[in-house]
């Protein structure tokens, strides 16, 4: 699903973001993506999802050479990608169901299809009874709800979820963690930043370590 | 999708009831360059409707001597005739002349009356044909023909002729840079206006790209409302520029027939209305386009 050789990213200072970091993510795999906060683990993401150029090295996810990708046809990475922030980035003039929807309407599909997917999103996060709502009448646990069902609802290949819990409580976390398996066990790939150690000990996955730019542990 | 999908249409409109007051704000500011366009151009085509009827008034006068053989009268109008910048030839005799003069000056003077023969020459009136040339066609002209024999003498006005097609060049040429001035600066009206709109709504467009939408998805839209903010502010300065129009006639048309001898005012003709909702158009894409092409080149290369 992913492949980077010796990728290096700086913002202009003496010390580069990102440090010959190589690795392989395969097919349906459940990583998580760790380090301290500064490590590099957003720099990493947001240059797997062309958010951010990089400097050197090769870049492959879902077959795509990041690095050849053009403002035109950024989109079709984009599409392979569902991103989960960490601020969930929802519309807060748009209920659940409009934001979940949203994500549909932009890739042009139909309106028939755009309902039926994002019904199936929004009941694969539990979220039906709040269709409804705006994202201010919703919990913090319930707007990442949101934000998760809008990056599977165009059934990406891939998840990148930027520290999905950093803004929430433990106990949400974990229901949170475990609506991330769920979608892994669909077999959609899943790498999540966090640095929650706690997470971490729960969970026996693989994670590759970030350190000050360099990966120490993949 | 293509441009007039029902998708893009419903998203133009939705933008626009969004922004309600800035999409408002914008048409007027076109409606009022428009109407100031608008106003320009009913003077333009008055104008050349009038200079138009000075147009046709604009001849050369070929005196005849009063001995001229028949030959000599012959080559002359062999002359004429084999010059292809001359639009029409009329002989006035000596006595039409003279009756069309008595005509108009008897009323005014005794002289007239008390002359008791005809003073005035055979003549030929010739008209020109318009354009950039022709008052160096008519000074050659006159150059060659006043050493004919037979003929007595060459008018034409020509410091009239001069200053006249001087300031119809003048005319063009301030029309030309107004114009492109004017037309820039809608732009930037529409171009400054739509950025408002984008940076209004950035954190949807940001997202919308996130998400993978294409660049077409995020532009068409905002280019359908820089085509409705011209098209509306071009239609909106027609109406005003047609009730100036019929205000103008209905409070002045009197003393305009009176000073202008006959000018009727007119409305702007058919193409200078399609060009005025063309540029609107146009004005539409181009502001649209600099804005949403600068936000997507900049958001894209973060």
């Amino acid at each position: 699903m992913i492949k980077v050789f010796n990728l290096y990213k700086s913002y202009g200072g003496i010390a580069p973001v990102l440090s010959d970091i190589s690795f392989d993510i395969q097919d349906g795999e459940f990583v998580f993506l760790t380090g301290q906060s500064g490590a590099g683990k957003t720099t990493l993401f947001k240059v797997l999802f062309g958010w951010e150029k990089f400097d050197r090295g090769q870049i492959l996810v879902g077959g795509i050479n990041v690095g050849k990708l053009n403002e035109k046809n950024l989109y079709q990475l984009r599409r392979k990608v569902g991103f989960v922030f960490q601020d969930y980035k929802l519309l807060m003039k748009k209920t659940v169901f409009e934001n979940v929807a949203f994500a549909q309407q932009i890739v042009g599909a139909n309106m028939k299809t755009v309902r039926t997917k994002t019904w199936n999103a929004l009941k694969n996060v539990g979220l039906v009874k709040k269709k409804d709502s705006y994202p201010s009448q919703l919990s913090g646990g319930e707007q990442q709800r949101v934000s998760i069902a809008r990056a599977i609802v165009n059934d990406p290949e891939l998840i990148l979820a930027d520290e999905p819990t950093g803004n929430l409580d433990s106990e949400i976390s974990k229901e949170i963690f475990a609506l991330f398996e769920k979608i892994n066990q669909q077999g959609k790939t899943i790498i999540i930043a966090t640095h929650s150690a706690e997470i971490l000990r729960k969970k026996e996955r693989r994670h590759l370590l970030l350190k000050r730019g360099k990966l120490l542990q993949s | 999708m293509n441009l007039f999908s029902f998708d893009f249409i419903k998203t133009t409109f939705s933008n626009i009831k969004s922004n309600k007051q800035l999409f408002s704000l914008s048409v007027a500011t076109n409606f009022i360059a428009f109407t100031v366009l608008g106003i320009f151009f009913l003077l333009f085509v008055n104008l050349d409707i009038l200079f138009s009827s000075w147009d046709k008034h604009i001849q050369v006068i070929v005196y005849l001597d009063d001995k001229i053989s028949n030959s000599n009268k012959k080559k002359i109008e062999l002359l004429f005739n084999s010059n292809d910048k001359i639009d029409s030839t009329i002989f006035v005799s000596r006595d039409q002349a003279w009756e069309s003069f008595r005509g108009k000056f008897s009323s005014k003077s005794n002289f007239v009356t008390s002359l008791n023969f005809n003073p005035l020459p055979d003549s030929y009136t010739l008209r020109f044909a318009s354009g950039p040339d022709r008052l160096i066609n008519i000074r050659n002209f006159s150059e060659k023909i006043k050493n004919e024999n037979g003929v007595e003498s060459v008018e034409y006005g020509e410091k009239w002729i001069s200053r006249f097609e001087q300031f119809m060049i003048f005319l063009r040429g301030f029309i030309l840079v107004f114009g492109v001035v004017l037309f820039s600066g809608m732009i930037l009206i529409i171009s400054n206006t739509i950025k408002l709109s984008i940076y209004s709504r950035k954190d949807e467009i940001d997202l919308m790209t996130l998400l993978g939408a294409t660049n077409q998805y995020i532009k068409v839209p905002l280019l359908l409302e820089g085509i409705l903010q011209g098209v509306s502010g071009s239609l909106l300065a027609l109406v005003s520029v047609k009730f100036i129009h019929l205000y103008i006639v209905f409070w002045f048309q009197g003393s305009l027939e009176s000073v202008f001898r006959g000018l009727e005012l007119q409305y702007l003709t058919k193409p200078i209305i399609f060009s005025v909702i063309s540029t609107g158009i146009i004005v539409g894409v181009l502001g649209s386009s600099i804005s949403a092409n600068q936000f997507l080149h900049r958001h894209n290369s973060e």
